[in-house]
């Protein structure tokens, strides 16, 4: 180990740090000379330097959770408004547009008078046989159901589901017992014809 | 976007709204992809899904059968009756297309229930030589529906291939079986009342009768 008092180096370097320190008193006006020198900073921010310059947010635990939450209310939104209720995607309902069927469909509208039923429902080889898929609606007061919708051209073979009793079309030509039982009806659906 | 706070909170919540909107979008789009012919037992499943694949192969439609097993299905018909059904309609589809030849689907699904009434390959084969209709979808839904209201098969071949080959349109055989449907909801005997309907049913002139001099075909006395 080095003996401090006996170094000379040492003794030097303590004077050197306590002698005051002299500066210039022009080196102040230097040194802002120079930073008015410099061209000021523009005023305005162009958008894309606005967006894509990274920042610095604070959040609080609750105000994430209500972003959390919105997020969440527009994705749930979004998809009801985008599937019917078979679950199938469906276009958004557009102003002044009317809706457009595939150029092989045609638009049927099926009737029934059965003013004592409760519920009906259409059912056929379009649907799958699905009762769910096709409900008729009951006209006011006078008891006949309809429904409308688009069918391929050719051959259609369908029933009536009401009150949960199988039924055939009292105006439609009747398709043979497929092996079931019962008898079905039959549409022929032409091109560009609304039935 | 970087936060001043550690973000498991707003991590924890995203991945829940993630797992909510996924649990979602499948309970809503479940009901058009589920396969109905799930309901059915495994093995008659498998034999109805071996006559579709057959039906695929030899051509025939596929959706017309799968549509008889939906409709099984859907009249809670017992599993073996539904497969019995399936082969029954194959069956018919096969005999049809070896009658008719090459025809489209809806022809050949319409003709299959004709069969299936009770007419026999022989009085379809009637149909096969004419060309000149654009369809016979008309034609065999009348016929179908006839046999099945209970006109004798032979009544029913030799009025409607009368007409037939008499080339009657679409808008006869309607009217013919709007006709036929009447008597017989006003108790006339099915057969009597298609013969009767029958000879007062006018048709076109043969096509082999040429028109006098400057005179268009009438299509309306068709």
């Amino acid at each position: 180990m080095i003996d401090s008092e006996q170094h000379p180096y040492v003794e030097w370097i303590a004077r050197e740090a306590r002698r005051p320190v002299v500066t210039d008193p022009a080196a102040r006006e230097r040194v802002m000379a120079a930073i008015r020198a410099e061209p000021a900073p523009a005023a305005h921010v162009p958008l894309w330097r606005r967006i894509v310059e990274p920042r610095a947010l604070t959040l609080s635990p609750a105000a994430i959770g209500l972003l959390a939450a919105g997020l969440v209310g527009i994705g749930v939104l979004a998809g009801g408004f985008a599937m019917n209720r078979d679950g199938r995607m469906v276009d958004q309902p557009r102003v002044g547009v009317a809706p457009q069927l595939p150029v092989s469909d045609t638009v049927v509208r099926f009737v029934l008078v059965a003013p004592q039923a409760e519920t009906v429902s259409l059912v056929g080889d379009f649907n799958g046989w699905d009762a769910s898929k096709t409900p008729m609606a009951r006209a006011a007061s006078n008891g006949v159901w309809t429904v409308t919708l688009p069918l391929s051209v050719g051959r259609h073979v369908y029933s009536f589901l009401v009150d949960g009793k199988w039924s055939v079309d009292p105006n439609a030509p009747l398709a043979p017992d497929d092996g079931f039982g019962h008898a079905n009806s039959v549409k022929i659906v032409r091109r560009g014809s609304v039935l | 976007m970087r936060l001043h706070r550690p973000p498991r909170f707003a991590l924890g919540l995203s991945l829940a709204a993630l797992v909510a909107l996924a649990a979602i979008r499948p309970v809503a789009g479940q009901d058009a992809t589920v396969d109905r012919l799930a309901k059915l037992d495994q093995y008659n499943r498998a034999a109805v899904e071996l006559m579709l694949d057959s039906a695929a192969t030899l051509g025939l439609p596929v959706s017309y059968l799968r549509s008889v097993a939906y409709e099984g299905i859907q009249r809670k018909a017992d599993g073996r009756a539904i497969v019995r059904a399936v082969r029954k309609q194959f069956d018919l589809l096969k005999t049809a297309r070896a009658t008719l030849g090459t025809v489209d689907s809806e022809e050949l699904t319409a003709a299959a229930a004709v069969l299936g009434a009770g007419a026999r390959p022989n009085q379809l084969a009637t149909f096969r030589a004419q060309q000149k209709a654009p369809s016979r979808l008309e034609a065999f839904a009348v016929w179908a529906d006839l046999l099945t209201r209970g006109v004798p098969a032979e009544d029913a071949f030799s009025g409607l291939s009368k007409l037939w080959v008499d080339g009657a349109d679409d808008a006869t055989f309607l009217r013919l079986w709007k006709n036929v449907q009447s008597d017989i909801l006003q108790g006339l005997n099915p057969g009597t009342a298609l013969q009767n309907r029958i000879r007062e049913t006018p048709v076109r002139a043969s096509p082999q009768v040429k028109p006098p001099e400057g005179q268009q075909e009438n299509q309306s006395s068709r």
